[in-house]
């Protein structure tokens, strides 16, 4: 039936299957220390002669049958990021790898030096996954990775989910290798990352990085990342609490839950060719908590309050758009907006880093209360 | 084997007593009466014939005859008188008893052979629908079937298979469904076959069809009389072979012996759901195994956070690299499945505690299979049962050790180069000189309505394109 030759290739095939069977790349489970976080940070030269060094501490989760050792964390302090996989492996007897990578960490300080070079690392290799977390931490990474927090036994596996719960109620933007890296190219949007710090014997979200290029330039108080979250994008899903005090209403706060948000961002060109931004915000929510003198189960004294809180949000958002240009910072992505209005010839001839800060944006709220609770 | 020349002259000559007793010498089970008033002697196979009904039909009456009244009992129709010695000789061996008078020679059928009772198959049990089943003796079976099928349509060829054993086997086929292509094929395929026995439908089926080292089988059997009209009706062709429950019906698909006689007894979403489950079911034999080996050998890459740790810590107990845990493992599924499909169901059950407690739960107690890998095999070897032809899961528990060396050796890759050479192979492969694959290849999307799915019947109203049936629509009559 199958000629002669054909069935010697056959079974040559088959021969070298066998035989290069140990050749492969094997990874057999049991001998793998599967890296769930990483950590970068600087280590500033005690002489001032030689370079910064870095120092990477990672998070390996520990499936030991007897024992109550949960995790693992291993420090290497290198010169460069390449160095850090030799340096560490010789601290296990696994064998390292990190395809199972799911959060990154930087250290503030070298978060303002620049992570362009790490981000483009991980890109590069197949292995780490393009929904790898990216995270800056106020203060020290490695102390962060290997405290023991007594109700935490994976402190690696406790940040990642903290994020991503946080991201869902919108308090922090959910900044992944991708998210981060296409902010990172785009031409008229500049990237965020949520920070986190130690507090106590916990770890808290400690607001959002601002970064301008690869460089953290600013960072936004968590009281207002809702607001941030906001002027970023639409969502459906957000809480915030609004303490209308600065405002000068009297002792006015509320809760503002299940809000619904959507923004646009309009491009006006004056008559000198001038450029303008105009941010308009529509929140909707209800209000589960209202201590003041406004009776909202009217409607004339809700509408009031509508207005306050338009106002809140429209001063609050001011102020970030403010420092955001400051800062030189375009974390909503107007230069997005400011691309699509004009020709691809203008925008190439226009320095938007430079023209960015020195633009007139503004914003207006509307506020629609769609539900107060029963008895108000 | 070839006659000699004398043989062939005696098989043409005129049956006689004493070359009949000549021709069954040193058979210690043959019977010679003599009534030396009427000058007649009767031989025959004691066994063979039914003692109470020869006693009283035959040997009664010619011992109270006298010398006309033999002659008038002679002239029943009953009494077949042969010219031949051959077919002479033959009525003798299928039970039939031979009456020796003044140089004449008859037979006279006295008895039906001794037959199981007509029982529910134990292969292809189902739950609702009709429960009887083929027996061992064709002649019931051509009646099971005949009940069924009141056409005239319904023909029949009586063809003998074995040089020693001479089986009867008849090709049945209703002759203004079926495509006489596939008949005149058939036909001459089981002419051709050259052996001294056959014993089973399934064992004539690997001596017709197309490609006998193939490890799928090409043609179905069924032992269940409702399958077998139900292929007959939709333009198959059908084989009872004399001694065997199994009947054969070809050409047939791949998919075909997915399809069970219940899925259409059930309401149409029910069928369809337990269609696909199979099909699933059969991914799931396939490959599961095939899939945990892989996966642990080189691709942690894929496996779930939460199931990370879990799997990494059963199988950190494990000494063996993962091939050698799931050939141990698949190896003492077939041994138990093996030992429990040979004992009576009594000693089977101990077989069921055995290897249920001891092996599924100290294997991994004692570190030798992660338990994980337990659920694996114990899934795949499940599937491999809900596939509802005994023959085709066989194969394809078999293809499934393939699969998982393959995997161990190159990973996914592998697993997928084992997957493709055998849909490649199946592509290849033909039933009767039909595509196997059908309707995937050659591609026929109306067909799908009763392959992949059962579809309502309202919908069914054509016959399969495989059976090439010059009749296509299934509801003529109305129309």
């Amino acid at each position: 039936m199958i000629p002669l030759r054909k069935k010697a290739l056959l079974l040559q095939l088959f021969a070298a299957l066998l035989v290069l069977s140990g050749c492969g790349d094997e990874k057999i489970l049991e001998r793998l220390g599967f890296i769930h976080t990483a950590g970068y940070e600087l280590v500033p030269a005690e002489n001032s002669g030689e370079p910064d060094k870095l120092r990477v501490t990672i998070a390996v989760p520990k499936a030991d049958p007897e024992g109550k050792i949960k995790r693992e964390t291993m420090t290497a302090v290198v010169a460069t990021s390449k160095e850090a996989r030799i340096e560490l492996s010789r601290q296990t007897e696994l064998s390292l790898v990190s395809g199972q990578l799911r959060s990154t960490l930087f250290g503030a300080a070298l978060a303002r030096k620049g992570i362009g070079e790490h981000i483009d690392t991980f890109v590069r290799d197949p292995a780490i996954s393009q929904r790898v977390k990216i995270t800056v931490v106020n203060g020290n990474v490695q102390h962060l990775l290997n405290k023991r927090y007594a109700e935490h036994p994976r402190p690696g596996q406790y940040i990642d989910r903290m994020l991503d719960k946080e991201a869902e109620a919108m308090m922090i933007p959910n900044v992944t290798l991708y998210d981060f890296t296409r902010d990172y190219y785009d031409d008229g949007i500049d990237a965020v990352a949520p920070i986190i710090r130690e507090k106590g014997k916990d770890i808290t979200i400690d607001g959002i990085a601002l970064f301008q290029g690869d460089r953290y330039v600013a960072r936004i108080d968590p009281d207002d990342s809702l607001i941030f979250a906001i002027l970023r994008q639409n969502f459906k899903r957000g809480e915030m609490s609004i303490n209308l005090n600065s405002l000068g209403y009297g002792k006015e706060k509320l809760l503002f839950s299940s809000m619904v948000s959507s923004r646009k961002i309009k491009v006006n060109r004056g008559e000198n060719g001038g450029l303008s931004v105009q941010i308009r915000m529509l929140v909707k929510g209800s209000v589960l908590e209202y201590v003041g003198d406004l009776k909202i189960g009217e409607e004339e004294d809700r509408h009031k309050l509508e207005k306050r809180i338009a106002e809140y949000l429209t001063s609050n958002a001011q102020k970030m758009i403010d420092a955001m240009q400051r800062h030189k910072a375009d974390s909503i992505g107007i230069g997005k907006h400011v691309r699509n209005s004009m020709s691809y010839t203008e925008w190439k001839s226009t320095n938007w880093d430079e023209l960015y800060p020195n633009i007139e944006v503004r914003c207006s709220t509307e506020v629609v209360i769609k539900n107060f609770g029963k008895f108000m | 084997m070839a006659l000699s020349k004398s043989e062939d002259n005696m098989d043409n000559m005129k049956p006689t007593l004493q070359h009949t007793l000549e021709e069954f010498k040193d058979c210690a089970d043959i019977l010679h009466r003599t009534l030396p008033e009427t000058g007649i002697d009767m031989v025959f196979f004691e066994h063979l014939v039914g003692s109470d009904q020869f006693t009283r039909d035959v040997a009664i009456p010619f011992m109270d005859a006298n010398g006309d009244d033999v002659k008038r009992l002679l002239n029943r129709s009953q009494y077949e008188e042969m010219n031949t010695n051959k077919p002479f000789i033959k009525a003798i061996l299928e039970g039939a008893v031979a009456i020796f008078h003044n140089d004449r020679s008859y037979v006279v059928y006295v008895s039906k052979p001794e037959a199981r009772s007509i029982q529910q198959s134990e292969t292809e049990a189902i739950i609702t629908g009709p429960h009887d089943s083929f027996n061992e003796v064709a002649e019931i079976n051509m009646s099971l079937i005949r009940r069924r099928v009141k056409s005239s349509h319904l023909k029949s060829i009586l063809l003998e298979v074995g040089e020693v054993t001479k089986t009867r086997v008849y090709v049945l086929y209703l002759d203004d469904l079926a495509n006489m292509e596939y008949v005149n094929e058939l036909q001459s395929r089981i002419e051709k076959i050259e052996i001294d026995s056959v014993l089973d439908g399934n064992m004539l089926v690997q001596y017709i069809d197309d490609f006998p080292n193939s490890i799928f089988p090409l043609i179905p059997t069924t032992e269940r009389v409702d399958a077998a009209v139900s292929r007959l009706v939709a333009g198959r062709i059908i084989v009872v072979v004399d001694g065997s429950p199994s009947v054969i019906s070809a050409p047939a698909s791949f998919f075909e012996f997915f399809s069970s006689p219940d899925d259409y007894y059930q309401r149409w979403m029910l069928g369809t759901a337990t269609r696909l489950l199979r099909f699933i079911a059969f991914i799931i034999t396939v490959t599961f195994t095939a899939m945990y080996v892989s996966v642990t050998t080189f691709h942690y890459e894929m496996i779930p956070e939460d199931l990370l740790l879990t799997l990494t810590e059963s199988r950190s107990r494990v000494p063996f690299p993962p091939i050698y845990e799931a050939l141990l493992l698949e190896a003492t599924i077939e041994l138990l499945r093996e030992a429990g499909a040979r004992l009576p169901t009594k000693i089977g059950q101990t077989i069921g505690i055995v290897g249920g407690i001891v092996i599924g739960q100290a294997a991994v107690q004692a570190g030798l299979t992660s338990n994980i890998l337990i659920i694996a095999v114990a899934s795949s070897a499940i599937a491999s049962f809900v596939i509802p032809s005994y023959v085709m899961s066989a194969s394809i528990r078999l293809i499934r050790f393939g699969l998982i060396i393959l995997a161990s050796v190159l990973g996914n890759l592998g697993l997928m180069m084992g997957i493709v050479m055998v849909i490649i192979h199946l592509a290849g492969l033909t039933s009767l000189k039909a595509s196997y694959l059908t309707p995937i290849a050659p591609m026929n999307v109306k067909d799908w309505r009763d392959v992949f799915i059962r579809s309502p019947f309202a919908w069914l109203k054509e016959r399969p394109s495989m059976s090439k049936s010059p009749n296509m629509r299934r509801n003529k009559m109305k129309q």
